[in-house]
């Protein structure tokens, strides 16, 4: 059985022009980066980040981010949302300040989900 | 002490500035009267000018003409030298009559006193000062003028700006080359936004307000989200929508029960919930175009469209994805149920 990406290809993405369109994008970033806190059990929690762009090397940025929060995370492969990272606790703020001083997204392109 | 004594002495020669050019003059004349030779063939060059500006400037004060007496003759301007401090003591009070000039006219001043050192073309710094002057009294009209215009802005200016362009035009800097200042354009501009929408004034726009969510702790890992059907019917939205977003946006899973309360799983007080309702609003309720909370949700060919009431614009929402869900639960049990 094929999967969907097989068939059509998994690089193309109908909507890269019109998310393009303001022109002065500036980084290769596109679209949102959602920042989504999630339940564990008991008063743990997990962070993920989804969307960040595939020219970055996420495996990178989880070891700077492992190192900058302390705590520990992971990258796991999804076939809709693609690769994700996930972090132990409630990163949502440290990665949301992250990501824009190192200049992957700006602050529009961030979205922060949860409470 | 020497201090003071500088400090003294600073003052002296800022008053001295301030006053007319004499002490310049003086000095310059002392040091170089050799220059002064050189200098003067600069002079004739200058009448062009200087007759244009003596016509514009004519309402000049007395120092300036005293200046200009001094400018005429070296010589007098070594015999008055003696004199300089009193006569400061005497056109002190004058220039402290006209008041607000004073500060700029010394600050400015600096820059034509070098030249004059260079040039000992007196009359060509002289003018330089006037021309300096007549602007800051322009400026300072100006600025009075908006004052006035701050206090009375509802009233006279109004009416001056209903009547016509002409009064816009008549804004403070038309008369003048002078360029316009940003807060005369920024008063310019809210002027004419009360004018043309008096609403505004009143208050800035009417407030969506929103009843506070009452959420309560059940237990010890559920919270109680009381007032759910409540607010809910106060936003005109079904309380499923209403639902689906909650759950997706703090990532958990929840039910109504049955006294239309919705309890959900994991601790959550009355700010984090305020938190996601406020985006709810946000994106789900008020207009997108005019802000307007007046609005309606449809649900067209799977796409949410919202329909304002207000303004009438129609616009797609983004629909309640709750995105990545990692793995939390056990995997054991999930691989045992796919298998």
């Amino acid at each position: 059985m094929t999967s969907i990406g097989q068939t059509f290809g998994n690089s193309f993405d109908p909507f890269k022009e019109a998310s393009k369109e303001d022109g002065r994008q500036t980084g290769v970033q596109e679209g949102l980066i959602h920042i989504r806190i999630q339940q564990r059990n008991g008063r743990k929690t997990l962070t993920t980040v989804q969307g960040i762009s595939t020219d970055y090397d996420l495996k990178k940025i989880v070891k700077a981010c492992k190192k900058e929060f302390a705590c520990n995370g992971t990258v796991v492969e999804h076939p809709e949302y693609g690769e994700v990272i996930q972090l132990q606790g409630d990163q949502r703020n440290n990665i949301r300040d992250f990501l824009k001083s190192i200049g992957i997204a700006r602050e529009e392109q961030l979205k922060v989900h949860g409470f | 002490m020497s201090e003071e004594d500088s400090l003294t002495f600073d003052l002296s020669m800022k008053k001295k500035k301030k006053k007319k050019k004499t002490p310049f003059d003086v000095d310059a004349a002392l040091n170089e009267n050799e220059v002064a030779a050189e200098a003067t063939p600069p002079e004739p060059e200058i009448p062009d000018s200087e007759e244009t500006h003596a016509t514009e400037l004519t309402p000049q004060t007395n120092d300036d003409d005293l200046s200009l007496d001094f400018g005429g003759m070296k010589k007098k301007k070594k015999k008055k030298k003696p004199f300089d401090m009193d006569e400061m003591a005497e056109t002190l009070p004058e220039k402290s009559e006209s008041s607000e000039p004073v500060p700029t006219v010394e600050t400015i001043d600096a820059g034509p006193s070098e030249d004059m050192d260079e040039d000992l073309g007196f009359s060509l710094p002289a003018k330089k000062k006037k021309k300096k002057k007549k602007v800051d009294f322009e400026e300072l009209v100006a600025e009075e003028e908006d004052d006035m215009d701050d206090d009375d802005l509802l009233d006279g200016r109004r009416d001056e700006r209903v009547s016509g362009n002409a009064v816009v035009d008549g804004r403070s800097w038309s008369g003048s080359d002078r360029d316009y200042t940003y807060d005369e354009l920024l008063s310019r501009v809210f002027d004419i936004m009360r004018e043309k929408n008096p609403d505004m004034v009143a208050g800035e726009k009417k407030k969506f307000v929103m009843r506070p969510p009452q959420v309560l702790k059940v237990g010890t890992r559920k919270s109680s989200f009381a007032n759910f059907s409540e607010i809910c019917r106060l936003l005109h939205r079904q309380p499923k929508h209403v639902l689906a977003f909650l759950l997706a946006e703090l990532g958990t899973s929840g039910s109504v029960d049955g006294n239309n309360q919705l309890i959900i799983r994991g601790k959550y007080n009355q700010k984090q919930i305020e938190n996601v309702l406020r985006r709810y609003i946000k994106e789900y309720v008020t207009c997108h175009t005019c802000r307007s909370p007046d609005t309606l949700l449809q649900k067209d060919t799977r796409l949410f469209f919202l329909q304002c009431e207000t303004c009438g614009s129609r616009c797609s929402v983004a629909s309640i994805k709750s995105g990545f869900q990692a793995v939390t639960g056990k995997r054991a049990a999930i691989r045992a149920k796919t298998a």
